[in-house]
């Protein structure tokens, strides 16, 4: 029995169109006459992506100081009102273009180390202690921020729309509680476009040359502003020392990006004699075009195996790993160039699909198409081998000509 | 940025179409060996498809991780036994 084509499908028909009109213009820009491989690259886009951004552990804004963070091509300043919140402001004030984030909180308002004046989370100038009144306009930029799980986000939106709740980040679960770790945090600053992080959600193949692990099923799924990465990978036992302490034979990872730089993995890590549930987060924002943040975050649940000092013990040891695998890529990074044009082979992930979803965060959600947020999955299975396939396919076409014969 | 096409669908086989054989929703299918898959979903196959109506009914629309449906993923399986989805031989 045969497959039923859809071709009577006009949706099918319609974006199968569109796709071939893509490749074909493509093509004729790329069509090279010297057989010499160009690498192209366009300049790094000029606005910063829309979505939730984090910021990091929400506690280390809460020491009665203001903070600088150099975000979105901006400096920014994030400080606790009395009420407790946490704010952003861009860090200029707005009378002499002095920086906030060097004065000092008074109350709920951020008062400007230069002239005093008082600025509240909501971007408008409270009070100036030596005027009587405070001029018209004297507000400034505010970001809405959100706290959760222990952690700060700020929105980010060139349209300057506020967020929409489809968009939100999950709560993360463990995260707070009593029977997992609190969070191994880090960050660092890495010279390059944020783009390079992104590429790792496709890129299988980087888990063992750069990673050392040995994916035995991949799989990757785009749809509307997620884009997921389920890895189910084998140590290589040729990284590691023998001997010493429980085994670890592999992990299982399921982890997923909600929007343009907040990913969660919900990382479990398999001993010869146990398992061990872990969440990592991976997380960046833009400092500007040529640079970012990066940051990593573990939380390790406790178990009969691992009660409550082993498993803090175990989330530094993981975070430390974690560390040494970004500083794998750091490497990378700092001495490539950047690429819209991968020369990928059959082997390699799905590298243009994933940056056709990313670029919805680059565009006004009025010109976000359907191709962006389309679902598209990826699969590569080594769990059964090609052999079953191929004997398969054998005893298929054995039947079909014993059929066959029958009829003759 | 542009959105470039991945040349693997010129240099090699291109998305095909397949429905689902127990929903009927039309998707593109490809395989690059035995062991990988690639699937483009529309928004009216992702709404055909009875799998992920159960999965968003079980979550309470929380729009939870869908991993997949196993009735296309058998669905592409038989299709590509059955040549209908090539598989290129190494």
């Amino acid at each position: 029995m045969g497959l039923a084509a859809g071709r009577a499908d006009p949706a099918w028909h319609a974006g199968i169109t569109r796709v071939l009109k893509g490749w074909v213009n493509v093509t004729a820009v790329e069509a090279s006459t010297t057989g010499v491989r160009s690498i192209e690259a366009e300049a790094v886009p000029t606005r910063f992506a829309r979505g939730w951004h984090c910021l990091g552990l929400s506690g280390r804004f809460k020491d009665g100081k203001p903070h600088t963070v150099n975000a979105f091509g901006q400096k920014l300043v994030v400080f606790q009102s009395g009420d407790g919140g946490l704010n952003v402001l861009d860090a200029y004030c707005r009378h002499m273009g002095a920086d906030l984030s060097r004065g000092t909180i008074k109350g709920d308002e951020l008062a400007c180390p230069f002239h005093d004046w008082r600025w509240g989370g909501d971007g408008r100038c409270k009070k100036i202690p030596y005027a009587r009144r405070v001029p018209l306009r004297a507000r400034t930029a505010a970001w809405t921020t959100m706290e959760q799980d222990g952690l700060l986000f700020v929105w980010n939106d060139p349209e300057g729309n506020p967020p929409q709740p489809e968009v939100a980040i999950p709560r993360i679960e463990g995260a707070g509680r009593d029977d997992w770790t609190d969070w191994v945090w880090q960050e660092i600053v890495v010279e390059t476009n944020c783009r390079e992080v992104m590429d790792n959600v496709v890129d299988m193949a980087h888990f063992f040359y750069v990673h050392y692990s040995f994916p035995t099923y991949f799989k990757n799924i785009f749809e509307g502003h997620v884009a997921t990465q389920i890895m189910k990978g084998l140590s290589r036992p040729d990284a590691r020392p023998p001997g010493k302490g429980p085994r670890m034979l592999g992990n299982t990872s399921v982890a997923s990006y909600h929007g343009p730089s907040f990913m969660i993995d919900d990382l479990t890590y398999h001993y010869d004699d146990m398992d061990l549930k872990s969440v990592l987060i991976n997380a960046h924002y833009p400092i500007d075009g040529n640079s970012f943040m990066l940051h990593s975050g573990i939380i390790v649940q406790h178990s009969d195996k691992l009660p409550g000092e082993s498993a803090e013990a175990m989330a530094h040891k993981l975070g430390e790993f974690i560390l040494k695998g970004f500083d794998q890529d750091v490497e990378i990074w700092k001495h490539k160039t950047r690429i819209d044009n991968p020369l990928l082979c059959e082997e390699d992930g799905p590298v243009y699909q994933l940056r056709r979803w990313y670029e919805q965060f680059y565009v006004d959600v009025a010109d976000v198409r359907p191709e962006m947020v389309e679902r598209f999955e990826f699969e590569l299975d080594t769990t059964r081998p090609v052999e079953a396939w191929k004997q398969e396919v054998e005893a298929n076409l054995a039947r079909r000509a014993a059929a066959a014969g029958r009829q003759a | 940025m542009t959105i470039r096409a991945d040349d693997r669908l010129l240099d090699g086989a291109p998305m095909r179409p397949l429905c689902c054989l127990r929903c009927g929703a039309g998707v593109e299918v490809r395989k690059a060996s035995w062991e990988q898959t690639s699937v483009q979903w529309s928004a009216q196959a992702l709404g055909a498809c009875l799998e992920r109506q159960a999965a968003r009914a079980a979550d309470g629309g929380a729009g939870g991780l869908f991993e997949g449906c196993t009735a296309l993923r058998e669905s592409i399986v038989r299709a590509a036994l059955e040549g209908a989805i090539p598989v290129p031989e190494d």
